[in-house]
């Protein structure tokens, strides 16, 4: 049987494809199955209506949609604006922001220590910001809350020093579900920050300095550029749990200083109303799709074309 | 710089060295890998503080100023130019971090680019360019401030070996059109050799011998900067007489030639004598002779012929001879042959 040079090319390229879905078969089953597919009964549940006891009733609706973003009044059919969810939403968002500038502003010194640091004792300063991963993340809250709360540590050591008279209240705030976020998160800014400022050859810094760059216009102009990839990876790791960050606001925040996870729970739970934690679930998705669209861009436009 | 001493933990990287460069000079420092000669160049930009002795610059001291205070600029080994910039802005860097006004800066630039032959490169990414031309942004990058003293560490080494003969020229050529005082790290004799005024060779983080390319190579003052630089031939003698500046010695062959000696030394007894293979000729044994020896191996290098010869004494001798007629060099293995001369080659190692 004689095969021409262009058959036999044929089949190994036949071949070729063949092994290569094979190859990434598993990757996309799971994706399949763990992403797409949850996300798309989401989307379903979404345009369905609310059953009487939670769950939803399989007709078509687009009340849930309209629900998220604005009202209707019981009485007069009135439509306004749903403050609630928006100033929820806005919170979310500005909570979230502040965490990943707090992310930065701790990690950044921590991740350059780090990368520093001579290459033995790295893995062992690299481990200790990994071992908070080990505990459940409700722990570390509770833990937080032991610090921050009326007679917990802080408040306790301050009144013993007599430098106040009375507790700092602490707890139940932004203050406080911005120490839990900015302590849960840190890590997840600090790895990849670390990855970027090792990789940073520091000849570049010297020959700054050499060039009459003065320390400030060191670290702006030659070290903030050149690990720009690692800080949008780690405002990305950031950002995106803190926006849609549950535990930490339940904890710490208290009932009353809800985040758009809480909101998407509330639903879920108490509030019996499946479609509209679906519909708030994907706006969420949304918001999170454009900001990092939004930033991606605008971080790599002011880096120049590097990274 | 004043008995500059630096040391990192226990080791003695720079000790007790003293120099002085005049302003508008091609200095060079050369020695082997690990011989102290970089860290002294950084502790002239002010990446290291040196453990003992002080740095002047004009008569000022600059040891305890950060690098980003002195008027010395630096081209790396590796160039460190910055890798998110474009060539006009890495070259303008040092203009912008001095705060000098945009249109000197566009100005210098632009005269930065010609004199480096980079015209139409402008705008590139540093990353974008060959290695001679990366060597040559970093250059224009460390002149566009019009530093006091340029430091050069070893900036030839990453390139092929044609581009490094045209660049030497064009840095006498920048050093000569600039009037930049240059200080040159290199372990390359030759590249010492091509382009320096003057050259201090180090070993062991001591100045060995400082002159110029011709006194450092034909009146090498000791054993290590003779072997360091260029091939040479050691040969054991005996002062017969000395008189002003030259001495006469007897070899072991029982000739007695002529030689010089270093400055502040009076050589007596037994020495060392180095000839340098060029200054040696092959010929008949004759009257003229002053050493004889066999032909052990003959090594055709295209432009020179090398006569490996081993003396009468056992001591290996070699002579290079330039290849001036085509054809072979006219001799065989085994041959026995007579060795002159010329007047005035001998030089005497201190001890």
């Amino acid at each position: 049987m004689a095969i021409s040079p262009a058959e036999a090319s044929e089949i190994v390229r036949k071949k070729d494809i063949r092994s290569r879905w094979l190859l990434s078969a598993p990757a996309l089953i799971l994706i399949a199955v763990a992403g797409v597919g949850p996300l798309l009964i989401v989307v379903v549940y979404s345009f369905l209506a609310p059953g009487n006891y939670g769950d939803v009733k399989w007709e078509f609706s687009t009340e849930a949609w309209f629900n998220v973003l604005l009202s209707r009044d019981i009485f007069d059919d009135t439509v306004t604006l749903a403050d609630a969810h928006l100033s929820i939403f806005l919170r979310s968002i500005q909570l979230a922001i502040v965490t990943t500038v707090l992310c930065v502003v701790f990690g950044f010194p921590t991740a350059y220590f780090i990368a520093t640091r001579p290459i033995h004792t790295r893995q062992i300063w690299l481990f200790l910001i990994t071992i908070p991963f080990w505990t459940n993340m409700l722990i570390r809250a509770f833990a937080i809350q032991e610090v921050i709360r009326n007679e917990g540590i802080v408040n306790s050591l301050l009144m013993g020093l007599g430098l106040i008279a009375a507790p700092i209240p602490m707890m139940f705030s932004d203050f406080a579900i911005l120490v839990g976020m900015t302590y849960v998160f840190l890590p997840l800014m600090v790895l990849p920050l670390y990855a970027s400022i090792d990789k940073l050859d520091f000849r570049l810094i010297e020959a700054a300095y050499d060039l009459y760059a003065s320390r400030f216009n060191v670290l702006m102009r030659v070290i903030v550029p050149l690990v720009k990839p690692g800080l949008i990876a780690g405002s990305i790791l950031v950002f995106i749990p803190a926006l849609s960050s549950y535990v930490i606001p339940r904890v710490l925040g208290g009932g009353k200083n809800l985040m758009i996870g809480n909101l998407i729970e509330l639903q879920f739970g108490q509030g019996r109303n499946w479609p509209l934690g679906a519909s708030l679930s994907v706006t969420l998705v949304i918001i999170v799709l454009f900001a990092m669209l939004y930033y991606v861009r605008n971080a790599s436009r002011s880096g120049g074309t590097h990274g | 710089m004043q008995n500059i001493v630096k040391d990192f933990g226990h080791f003695r990287a720079v000790n007790d060295v003293t120099l002085k460069i005049a302003s508008n000079e091609f200095f060079t420092l050369l020695g082997p890998s690990g011989c102290g000669k970089t860290t002294l160049l950084r502790m002239i930009a002010g990446f290291e503080m040196p453990t003992k002795g002080s740095i002047l610059l004009d008569g000022a001291g600059i040891a305890s100023l950060p690098p980003n205070q002195r008027p010395i600029n630096t081209v790396f080994q590796n160039y460190a130019l910055f890798p998110h910039m474009t060539v006009a802005d890495n070259i303008g860097f040092g203009l912008k971090m001095l705060g000098r006004p945009k249109a000197e800066i566009e100005k210098t630039v632009a005269d930065m680019i010609r004199l480096v032959r980079l015209d139409g490169r402008e705008k590139n990414l540093v990353t974008q360019l060959s290695g001679g031309q990366q060597q040559r942004v970093a250059l224009a990058r460390a002149l566009a401030p019009q530093p006091k003293v340029l430091l050069l560490d070893e900036p030839l080494s990453a390139l092929d070996l044609k581009l490094r003969k045209s660049m030497q020229i064009e840095l006498k050529r920048l050093q000569m059109e600039t009037g930049i005082t240059f200080v040159f790290v290199t372990h390359d004799q030759e590249e010492a050799l091509t382009m320096s005024d003057r050259i201090a060779v180090m070993s062991e983080g001591q100045v060995r011998q400082i002159g110029s390319p011709w006194e450092i190579y034909d009146r090498p003052a000791e054993r290590f900067v003779a072997d360091f630089i260029g091939e040479t031939n050691f040969l054991t003698a005996e002062v017969v007489s000395v008189s002003g500046d030259r001495a006469r010695v007897r070899l072991a062959s029982g000739a007695e030639i002529p030689a010089s000696f270093p400055a502040n030394t009076t050589p007596s007894g037994k020495v060392t004598v180095v000839v340098r293979p060029e200054h040696a000729r092959a010929a008949p044994v004759s009257g003229a002779s002053v050493l004889r020896g066999t032909i052990h191996d003959i090594v055709y290098l295209g432009t020179d012929t090398h006569l490996h010869v081993v003396l009468e004494d056992g001591t290996p001798f070699m002579v290079r001879q330039q290849n001036a007629r085509s054809g072979p060099c006219g001799y065989d293995k085994g041959e026995t042959l007579g060795i002159e001369l010329s007047d005035d080659v001998a030089q005497i190692l201190r001890d």
